[in-house]
């Protein structure tokens, strides 16, 4: 084991390899506020990628409905069970100024320990904590879909006795969007013992190479997020490839520039945003919207950071869920995400209108002054919004799209509704 | 707590810094393996003698039972990360050649006969038989040859029996297959009479979208025609199929009992082939994989220390 940074936890952490972060790294912000749970991005993951036999199981894309729904089923609770060890491990924060880091440690300390030192200090047989799932769980890619958690049940309090109210819903739900994260300590990687899974050091894709993995499935085991999976029909194991010949510019629809993912290119709500970080989170680029989005606004959080991998892919956490449940999921940066998606910058409003307008991945933007066209009040916070343009660039620095914050309307002409 | 943290990366950092000077030029570490102990590179004094008979893969069975049985305990393997088997304790293994081709006969108790692979926790039973690659005169703590699968610059040579291609063997078309495993399970492109009216491209990319099978595994394919596998290792983790197979086999599972036979010429064209000539000795050492107990790579019962291999000169 060797001591690595990682700037989710906001510590250095155990992990079997030294730190080697890629020169860029794929990521993508999903925004859950958004996701309507059409499963576009599912369907374009499934007819691109496993159509096969012994595939059928395999959803490298998959929404599912928080709290209960899951897949496999009950992924997330079984790893946090493990990780919490009967108590031993309350997965803590420290997050008062002085244990923040402006880079290092924005989100604050994680005081647990992750997948890896819990395996390490329980002396496990297993370089992270994990389980396999067995056929049972990876039987409902959907299960509990649009199911409410609420404090009282539907009997309890008769049908909308009671309404809902922000900042927290009494009766939610949401749906969680997942991929594989392409972790930077992946603990997919970290489990093979034969180093048949690797991390390019161009774009930080993970993945299994088809040549030297035997099938045992040590990496399906210890990933905490279940994203690698078994094919029975080869003997060995597969994983989300970030679409990588699209993210090269392989696609000619791009012309050789690098192109979002195809779960991220298909979504229909517009909730993606796919691009590349820069390599050293220490120096983020301001102008770059995944850096900006991630680094320097933090209001897009990794999922399920305590448990160590350094996840890739970030998400603005729903308003109306308990913020404790949040926090859980997403760790301590959930408030200050929130209440800057509440109450959005100008900034903040011109890149999310970025989302889902193009193919192709956008590496810079620029935003022009527009005048004011909005004013409001927000759970006690002035909103205002301008309609300001954003603009952004591939990485050739050619334009690619310019967008308003406000979004252009047309009014049929008259005599075109009559003939209806 | 926090004083426990910071205790924590004092303790770690000091590590690193003993790692560093340890590994420095080596890209990774996982320092999770267990010293070399000295027992490691002393072989027991007994062995195993291959007889010579002068008969062939049908007289197999009948020259195995004349040749003398060499019992190898087996334990748990917990050399290198991660551990595991132990669930066999012992192996009986007898062999005799003809002049042109080298029989091992292997026997081990498994309750439960495991030979498929699909399912998502479903693990085969296996077995393995490991040499020097070189012919190696003496192994002792003076002149080590490691039993961890060899070592840089000292590979090994190893033959897989595995249950699921024991039993592939058999099945039409060469390959067990997702619906083998699930009865009433359907595909697409594989169970529809016409498959032609799905768009032509998508069809046609199937064996290209196969991962394993286009990589060109010998896992993943149908009739490879053996159910023993030949590979080299330099250590843990190194073991990679070769190019050439050379090694035949057959097995059968009743009562209780593992019989399994492995054969190969005594002399292959194949460099990365141990060479076996009538007179000489070497070393071997050898493992099992009991599949129900979830037994993989290095999950394993093994013999850990090398055992002395005679081969009888021609009569
Ligand atoms: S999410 Fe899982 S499969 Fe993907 S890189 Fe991380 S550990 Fe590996
Ligand atoms: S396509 Fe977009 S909106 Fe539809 S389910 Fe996927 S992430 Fe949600």
């Amino acid at each position: 084991m060797t001591l690595v940074h990682n700037w989710h936890l906001g510590r250095t952490m155990e992990y079997p390899y030294f730190e080697s972060r890629p020169e860029h790294q794929f990521a993508a912000v999903f925004n859950i506020n958004r996701c309507i749970a059409c499963q576009t991005c599912t369907m374009a993951h499934k007819s691109t990628w496993t159509y096969s036999k012994g595939q059928e199981y395999m959803w490298w894309n998959n929404v599912e409905t928080k709290p209960y729904g899951g897949y496999p089923q009950h992924w997330d609770h079984k790893i946090l069970q493990l990780l919490w060890d009967n108590g031993n491990n309350p997965m803590e924060w420290y997050t008062s100024a002085k244990d923040k880091d402006e880079t290092k440690a924005p989100y604050g300390l994680y005081n647990g320990d992750t997948i890896f030192e819990l395996a390490r200090t329980k002396g496990l047989n297993q370089v992270a904590v994990g389980y396999i799932p067995d056929d049972k769980e990876w039987r409902f890619p959907n299960i509990y879909e649009d199911t409410a958690a609420s404090e009282k049940t539907n009997y309890e309090t008769g049908p909308a006795a009671e309404s809902s109210e922000l900042p927290e819903h009494k009766r939610w739900f949401f749906y969680l969007q997942r991929i594989c994260n392409h972790c930077t300590y992946p603990a997919c990687l970290a489990a093979c013992p034969r180093k048949a899974i690797y991390k390019r050091k161009e774009d930080g894709i993970v993945l299994i190479d088809q040549k030297r993995c035997r099938g045992y499935r040590k990496c399906v085991e210890q990933c905490p997020y279940k994203k690698s999976m078994y094919r029975g029909e080869t003997r060995m194991s597969e994983k989300c490839i970030a679409c990588y010949p699209r993210v090269e510019g392989k696609d000619p629809v791009t012309k050789g520039r690098r192109m979002e993912a195809r779960c991220m290119a298909a979504c229909v709500g517009k909730i993606r945003l796919n691009g590349l970080l820069t390599g050293d989170y220490r120096k983020p680029d301001p102008k770059n919207p995944m850096d900006w989005l991630i680094h320097i606004h933090k209001v897009a959080l990794p999922l399920y950071p305590q448990f160590g991998t350094e996840p890739n892919i970030y998400y603005i956490p729903p308003r109306w869920a308990p913020r404790s449940y949040l926090r859980q999921m997403f760790g301590p940066g959930v408030d200050e995400a929130l209440d800057k998606y509440a109450s959005p910058s100008r900034t903040l409003l011109a890149v999310l209108q970025l989302f889902r307008t193009t193919q192709t991945m956008l590496s810079r933007f620029e935003i022009e002054d527009g005048e004011k066209i909005f004013e409001s009040e927000v759970m006690g916070k002035k909103v205002e919004v301008y309609n300001d343009t954003v603009i952004g660039f591939a990485s050739d620095g050619t334009e690619m799209v310019r967008v308003k914050v406000e979004e252009p309307t047309w009014e049929s002409d008259e005599k075109r509704m009559i003939t209806y | 707590m926090m004083k426990c943290l910071l205790r924590k990366s004092v303790f770690f950092g000091s590590t690193l810094v003993a790692l560093v000077f340890l590994c420095s030029g080596v890209t990774f570490s996982q320092g999770l393996d267990k010293e070399v102990s000295m027992e490691e590179n002393i072989p027991t004094s007994e062995g195993l003698t291959v007889k010579y008979i002068a008969t062939d893969l049908n007289g197999a069975d009948r020259a195995l039972g004349q040749a003398d049985p060499y019992k190898l305990e087996l334990q748990i393997q917990d050399l290198a990360f991660p551990n595991g088997g132990g669930s066999v304790q012992e192996v009986e293994v007898r062999g005799f050649h003809n002049g042109e081709t080298i029989f091992f006969g292997i026997k081990w108790n498994d309750a439960s006969k495991n030979d498929r692979a699909i399912a998502h926790a479903q693990f085969k039973d296996a077995v393995g038989l490991m040499f020097p690659l070189e012919t190696v005169k003496e192994i002792s703590p003076e002149k080590p040859f490691s039993p961890r699968m060899g070592d840089r610059g000292k590979p090994v040579n190893i033959w897989h029996w595995k249950a699921d291609w024991e039993k592939e063997l058999n099945v039409d078309g060469g390959k067990e297959h997702m619906e083998d495993e699930y009865p009433n399970m359907f595909t697409d492109f594989d169970f529809n009479p016409d498959p032609i009216h799905f768009h032509k491209e998508t069809y046609e990319s199937v064996p290209l979208m196969a991962g394993g099978i286009s990589a060109g595994s010998l896992l993943s394919q149908a009739n490879r025609g053996r159910s023993v596998e030949d590979l080299n290792a330099v250590g843990f983790g190194t073991l990679t199929s070769q190019e050439h197979q050379d090694v035949n086999g057959k097995g059968s599972w009743s009562n209780g009992k593992w019989d399994v036979v492995i054969y190969r010429p005594l002399e292959t064209s194949d460099e990365n082939d141990v060479k076996f000539v009538p007179g000489m000795s070497t070393f071997f050492n050898m493992a099992v994989w009991n599949g129900i107990e979830g037994d993989r790579n290095g999950q394993k019962s093994v013999s850990i220390r090398w055992r002395p291999l005679k081969i009888e000169t021609v009569k």
